[in-house]
């Protein structure tokens, strides 16, 4: 009995909470582009004010067109109930079996899109039409995402997926969580699929749909929608802190511990959402198929990472899940030629270096603190420092930022490839083996001074042979991580300390040089021959 | 060792405080003056007076390091003396600016100091970062004239150079990962540490160390298929830079190589392993500069080559050690002091007639008789006529060469006169060119000349010194801190 009434209780604070997380990414998104904003509050008064107001039907519309607003509202109220997001459900645990879900939310909008179409006008059809795309692309990619953590947890309830922790244990879940995120995101008619704020007829999707309707059916479809983003932040914020579910047997101060969770996890959410919201734009339609490839790519390898790990026990450290983090972004700036790209995926490269030595940190004892200090100076250094002295130098000379090379792109990625290969065979080649305990890290470590050595050699630009430079680099911090470990600090901060130097000397070197020549391919230097 | 790193700070401080470009010479020459006697008070009581050789965690000195902290103060305060005249005069005829000169004479401090880091330094991960920072503190010396070659000198002067001392780290890397599994916790990256224990570091970690620290470090000492850099920044840089390069620095990056073999044979308990690369990297480097030097028009670049291959020459007596390592050090010392005395020679040849080519300077004997005559003794030093100290070295080599690898001895010898064909022919033609009537000044004797002559002297006169049984028993200490 206690039980049910708990889960009342976190279906009533999600129905009761959802107005307010639609407004609240309203105003904090005002306030990220310097405006005051709505008090997050007003939702709610909007919502009464158009339940207050005289309804309008187009002329065309059929009883479909009336039924629309209650299924779609009744679906989102279903969604609610099942998903736990305060509690885990106990004793209804079978309720929350993913394909219930996902069936639930495809109603859902299997009816909106109904009533975009019954409504008769062309606009309604337009945003139909693109729901039922986005809608069909991304359901592949959902059943990715449950399948992984259901293969798992050996359970199809969102529940018993949610109870068992898998986290922690299984790094390579956080693939799936980004996937889920990405899900959210288009399911929710958010940045960058849909403009939620627009009313556009070249971009609006879901509000395409509901554009013919008005009163208290507009009113219902509004608070549909809020219901199902709240719904899908607790899910992911739950997949991501498992251990903030309670127990539903709890008494009255658990109660309240529960809703003041939920309330935290509803702000932290929208919060980021905005955030996003506010550097991320809109993409093209056209373009949407990409952003739904890349969350199905990120779901399909964490099943597939799921799936290896499941039947080769395979065993995995969060290190290993940076390494290959590590390796992924040193390859994307091997094959990028734009110069700002490569500065941005030299900032992920050297964030997962950093993250190998946390990680290390927490399972390494004797060596954590010094762990500790190496990844905080690598932040410090190659996430702040070098970019920030390196985007100065770019910044006097924006026109020429594609940079010149002997190959092409694709012809690198397997140039990388290779390189990748032979990094592996050196590895278990080398006679160090046996005494290193991350064997991972070293094949690392070798590719990254591979790579960044061809980089240097296929490439024509300076800013390129600089980078080059830098992967070479970051691969030696990760030698030294799997050689030495320990290095007394003023060592190790004279490192970092040579690391900026060269940059900056670097940098300085080659506005001269574009001073000069007035271009920065470093096939022009070829003045000094005899 | 504190109060010399002090004053050379103070030295790269100063001249950013300082308003006239005077003031800025005149302070950083005394500043100089004090730092190397103060280097000198450190490094002669271990090099001459038989004072014991110490070492803790930080810091190192023995006969070796002594006898290259001594090379580095005597060429830094010679060329600082130069630079006094050579700035002062670049300045005078608006080539520099007042910033450019502040540049100079602080980043000139901070490469010396970093030089001398580079011999002190006992941990080998100091060992390198000194060795990156001479890169990094001397780019802006070759790239101090804001031209197109000169910047390009120094663009591809600092990619070579910092690629090839990075990829060096994960040699001494390595070598620090044999040292650590050890079992050392504390010193296992020491110098010393690794030399002591040499016996029972695991070979085969330290042959791929030895793989890399030799190219890595190799590109620095100017080995042939890494040497790209060197003519360009040799050739474009300020000529008391040049000799810094040509008469220091390379020999400098050469120390820590041969500290490693050292380090090396002692682990795989004989030295032929190591051997072979010197002797095939240093051939390399004599045959190429000995083509290279035929088709010159440049006399900076001409006396660049001629570095290659007495790096060439000296690699070559490495790899013939023991015994050839008494040539090496002897040989050392020689290029040390003739090579700098060459570039100021260079220095004063581009002053005056403001251009490298040889074809272009007319008159050098009638308008520059002091500056030709010293270094037409420089060049006769420098091809190891006689009484040169280098003429010593190269015999023992030599004696001991047809003694191991005759044909080879040959080869060399023909390689070596043709080095010697061309640099007299190139010196000749430049001393002797002809003249086109345009009247110029003709030169007075200036501190330069007294600098050159300083350096010849000691050139002519130490043979005498070394093969005595004084001066045998002194590069016998030498040779014994890394003879295996």
């Amino acid at each position: 009995m206690m039980q049910i009434s708990n889960l009342l209780i976190q279906f009533l604070f999600i129905v009761a909470a959802a107005p307010f997380a639609a407004g609240l990414v309203r105003f904090i998104k005002a306030r990220f582009q310097g405006r005051k904003g709505a008090s997050p509050f007003l939702a709610y008064v909007s919502l009464a004010t158009l339940f207050k107001k005289e309804m309008v039907f187009p002329k065309a519309s059929s009883w479909v067109f009336r039924v629309v607003p209650f299924v779609v509202l009744a679906s989102s109220l279903c969604f609610a109930f099942l998903v736990p997001t305060i509690f885990h459900s106990g004793n209804l645990i079978f309720t929350s079996d993913f394909l219930v879900v996902a069936g639930v939310l495809m109603f859902g909008s299997i009816f909106l899109v109904l009533g975009g179409l019954d409504s008769g006008s062309a606009f309604g059809g337009m945003g139909a039409s693109r729901e039922m795309t986005i809608a069909a692309l991304l359901e592949p990619t959902m059943i990715m995402v449950f399948a992984a953590f259901g293969l798992l947890s050996h359970s199809f309830t969102i529940d018993g997926m949610m109870v068992s922790g898998l986290i922690s244990a299984n790094p390579f879940l956080i693939l799936s969580i980004v996937a889920l995120v990405l899900l959210a995101l288009g399911e929710n008619a958010r940045y960058p699929v849909d403009n939620p704020a627009t009313h556009l007829e070249l971009t609006m999707v879901h509000e395409a749909m509901i554009l013919e309707y008005s009163g208290p059916f507009l009113a219902m479809l509004e608070y549909a929608s809020a219901i199902k983003l709240t719904v899908f932040s607790f899910l992911i914020c739950n997949f991501i802190f498992p251990g903030t579910l309670l127990d539903p047997a709890v008494g009255i101060s658990g109660i309240a511990a529960g809703i003041i969770l939920g309330i935290i996890k509803v702000i932290a959410v929208m919060a980021l959402l905005a955030l996003l919201e506010s550097v991320i734009v809109k993409m093209r339609f056209y373009r949407i198929n990409e952003f739904v490839s890349i969350s199905f790519f990120v779901a399909f390898f964490g099943m597939a990472a799921a799936v290896l790990a499941k039947s080769m026990d395979f065993i995995s450290n969060y290190y290993t899940f940076f390494v290959a983090l590590t390796i992924l972004f040193t390859v994307l700036i091997f094959g990028n030629l734009r110069t700002r790209p490569v500065l941005r995926y030299y900032i992920f490269s050297s964030l997962s270096i950093a993250g190998i030595a946390a990680s290390l940190g927490f399972s390494e004892i004797q060596d954590a603190a010094h762990l500790f200090f190496f990844a905080a100076v690598t932040i410090l250094v190659k996430v702040f420092g070098v970019p920030f002295l390196i985007k100065g130098m770019l910044k006097k000379y924006d026109k020429t930022n594609q940079a010149k090379t002997f190959l092409r792109p694709a012809s690198s990625y397997l140039l990388a490839a290779i390189i990748l290969v032979v990094a592996f065979f050196v590895t278990i080649r080398i006679p160090l083996v046996g005494g290193i305990a991350w064997v991972s890290i070293l094949f690392a470590s070798i590719a990254l001074i591979l790579m960044g050595t061809m980089k240097m050699v296929i490439m024509r630009n300076i800013c390129s042979q600089i980078i080059g430079l830098l992967v070479l680099e970051n691969g030696l911090a990760l030698f030294t991580l799997v050689t030495v470990k320990t290095l007394p600090v003023v060592v190790e901060l004279g490192i970092f300390a040579v690391t900026l130097i060269s940059v900056f000397v670097l940098s300085k070197l080659s506005t001269h040089i574009r001073e000069l020549y007035g271009s920065t391919d470093t096939e022009e230097l070829r003045n000094l021959i005899d | 060792m504190v109060i010399a790193s002090i004053i050379f700070l103070f030295g790269a401080l100063l001249p950013q405080f300082l308003k006239s470009e005077k003031n800025i010479r005149l302070s950083s020459v005394w500043i100089a003056v004090l730092g190397g006697l103060a280097v000198f008070n450190l490094s002669f009581p271990v090099l001459f007076f038989a004072e014991p050789a110490w070492s803790d965690s930080w810091w190192m000195i023995d006969s070796f390091s002594a006898l290259m902290a001594s090379l580095i103060a005597f060429v830094y305060m010679a060329s600082m003396f130069v630079s006094y005249r050579y700035i002062g005069y670049e300045y005078r005829e608006n080539i520099l600016n007042v910033s450019q000169v502040k540049t100079y004479f602080s980043l000139i401090s901070l490469f010396a100091l970093s030089m001398l880091a580079v011999v002190f330094f006992n941990n080998t991960i100091l060992v390198w970062l000194a060795l990156e920072s001479t890169t990094l503190f001397s780019t802006f010396l070759v790239g101090l004239y804001k031209k197109r070659t000169s910047v390009e000198a120094a663009w591809k002067y600092i990619i070579l150079c910092s690629t090839g001392i990075t990829l060096g780290f994960a040699g001494v890397l390595l070598a620090n990962y044999a040292g650590h599994l050890l079992g050392d916790e504390s010193n296992f990256s020491s110098m010393t540490f690794l030399t002591d224990n040499a016996g029972s570091l695991d070979p085969n970690i330290l042959r791929w160390a030895f793989v890399f620290i030799f190219v890595g470090f190799g590109t620095k000492i100017g080995l042939v298929p890494m040497h790209t850099w060197l003519p360009d920044a040799h050739s474009k840089a300020p000529s008391p830079i040049s000799a810094l390069f040509s008469g220091v620095l390379l020999n400098v990056a050469l120390y820590v190589v041969i500290r490693f073999k050292h380090i090396v044979d002692g682990s795989l308990g004989q030295p032929d392993w190591t051997n072979r690369f010197f002797l095939i990297f240093g051939l390399m480097s004599i045959v190429l500069p000995a083509l290279a030097m035929l088709i010159q028009n440049n006399y900076k670049r001409a006396l660049a080559y001629s570095s290659i291959e007495h790096m060439g020459l000296i690699s070559l007596a490495v790899a013939l050690s023991p015994l050839g390592l008494v040539a090496a050090f002897i040989h050392m010392i020689g290029h040390t002091f003739t090579k700098s005395a060459l570039f100021f020679g260079a220095g004063e040849f581009l002053l005056k007639w403001k251009t490298t080519k040889i074809e272009k300077v007319k008159g050098a004997m009638k308008y520059a008789p002091y500056s030709s005559a010293l270094f037409l003794l420089g060049v006769l030093a420098i091809i190891a006529v006689p009484p040169s100290v280098l003429f010593a070295s190269e015999f023992i080599l030599f004696s001991r060469m047809f003694f191991a690898h005759w044909p080879l001895a040959v080869f060399v010898l023909v390689m070596l006169s043709l080095v010697a064909f061309a640099m007299l022919r190139l010196s000749l033609m430049l001393v002797f060119g002809s003249e086109d009537g345009k009247k110029m000044k003709v030169e007075k004797w200036n501190i330069t000349h007294t600098v050159m002559a300083v350096e010849l002297a000691f050139v002519f006169s130490a043979p005498f010194f070394l093969t005595s049984p004084a001066g045998l028993a002194f590069v016998e200490s030498l040779v014994k801190t890394v003879s295996y």
